[in-house]
């Protein structure tokens, strides 16, 4: 083989290792933009259950009585947290923390894509909100994680896990 | 005779080469329109959805517990009151869909304004959409036909809103590539859909 053959195999080498590294980037741009629409997707749905909760009484016991004014030990327990005989479904929770351990899975609407959420609830510290409490407080925490749970995840891509959360406290309109 | 085969090669190469070149030029062409669409999209949803989020978050705010918030609630119109420059005086929000007629303009037939009014002021485009639509629940879940009838307006406990917005500009297909009922170009498309409650604390 002459010294001309190498040279363009050389160069058709060169150039073969440079458009892996074209395409990879394109793909890798590709997979971005489609990450950005299922974080859409899955702020929409976090939203959504974020706002369903702000609309629930702040404790089993403050949703139908004020006896928990000054008295905050009467409130669920924070080993209890979570929902109560019946409250089986998201439609029928009747107070913040029934959304404690619960994980639920929503379609998005106009695609086949499907999101899992999982929930914790817990008492907080009013003075440090990113402290847990053990006991009772007039303060509770909201914190969700939605993730693209179908389509799986194909061979190299990774699923970003959309964290938030939220914070409520209890007040009474006399 | 080792210099023609030098040259035949060389020349195979270099067609192939040229080959690759011109494919990688036309696929980088056509994944910067693509991509270059779908994030054009993904921005005007996220405002569009930023404003609508913001304002419904809202609504009922300033408004006397004994008067009602949402004056009209349909389809893809929505009429709501809040005190938007807190002077004590609820004001009158509206959002409401135009018409794709309005839009003929661009290449998407589907896309249409999306309005928003204060009181009685003129109508201002706060964004293109191809779909808006609104769905009104009870507390208990229930759905509400629209239009909601005015003896149920306030029974609204939540209000959930889908959004889709498309491309204005096409990436037109070839006739071979459309398939029966498909359109003849391609838009990017964003989907937002969401749950609002229609008046804030009122279970506490």
């Amino acid at each position: 083989m002459s010294n001309h053959t190498l040279l363009t195999i050389g160069a058709f080498i060169l150039l073969t290792s440079i458009l892996l590294g074209f395409y990879r980037l394109l793909g890798a741009t590709g997979d971005d933009i489609t990450n950005a629409q299922d974080l859409i997707l899955a702020t929409t749905i976090a939203t959504s259950y974020v706002e369903q909760a702000q609309g629930l009484a702040f404790d089993e016991v403050t949703d139908s009585t004020s006896a928990a004014i000054g008295n905050p030990s009467i409130m669920t327990a924070s080993s209890l947290l979570g929902p109560e005989t019946g409250d089986d479904s998201i439609a029928v929770f009747d107070d913040f923390d029934d959304f404690n351990r619960l994980v639920a899975e929503r379609t998005a609407t106009g695609t086949n894509k499907r999101y899992t959420t999982s929930f914790r609830v817990n008492y907080v510290r009013p003075d440090n909100v990113d402290s847990y409490s053990t006991s009772q407080t007039y303060t509770k925490r909201l914190d969700l994680k939605t993730w693209r749970s179908y389509p799986k995840a194909a061979d190299g891509e990774k699923i970003d896990t959309l964290r938030m959360s939220i914070v409520v406290g209890y007040f009474h309109f006399d | 005779m080792q210099y023609v085969l030098d040259y035949i090669a060389a020349a195979i190469l270099g067609a192939a080469l040229l080959f690759i070149i011109i494919n990688a030029n036309d696929t980088a062409a056509e994944s910067h329109s693509v991509y270059n669409g779908d994030a054009l999209v993904q921005e005007m949803l996220v405002q569009t959805a930023y404003l609508l989020e913001g304002e419904l978050r809202n609504m009922g705010v300033g408004v006397p517990e004994d008067q009602q918030t949402i004056l009209f609630a349909d389809t893809s119109r929505l009429r709501f009151l809040y005190d938007i420059n807190r002077d004590g005086t609820p004001d009158t929000i509206q959002y409401y869909e135009g018409t794709t007629a309005e839009m003929a303009g661009t290449q998407n037939e589907q896309d249409r304004p999306l309005y928003r009014t204060v009181n009685n002021s003129t109508p201002l485009v706060v964004g293109a959409v191809t779909v808006f639509r609104f769905r009104y629940l009870t507390r208990l879940g229930e759905v509400l036909s629209t239009p909601v009838i005015a003896s149920r307006l306030t029974e609204i406990h939540s209000v959930e809103i889908t959004m889709e917005v498309q491309n204005p500009y096409a990436m037109m297909r070839t006739e071979e590539q459309v398939m029966s009922g498909e359109r003849n170009a391609l838009y990017s498309s964003s989907l937002w859909q969401q749950t609002r409650l229609a008046s804030q604390n009122t279970r506490r």
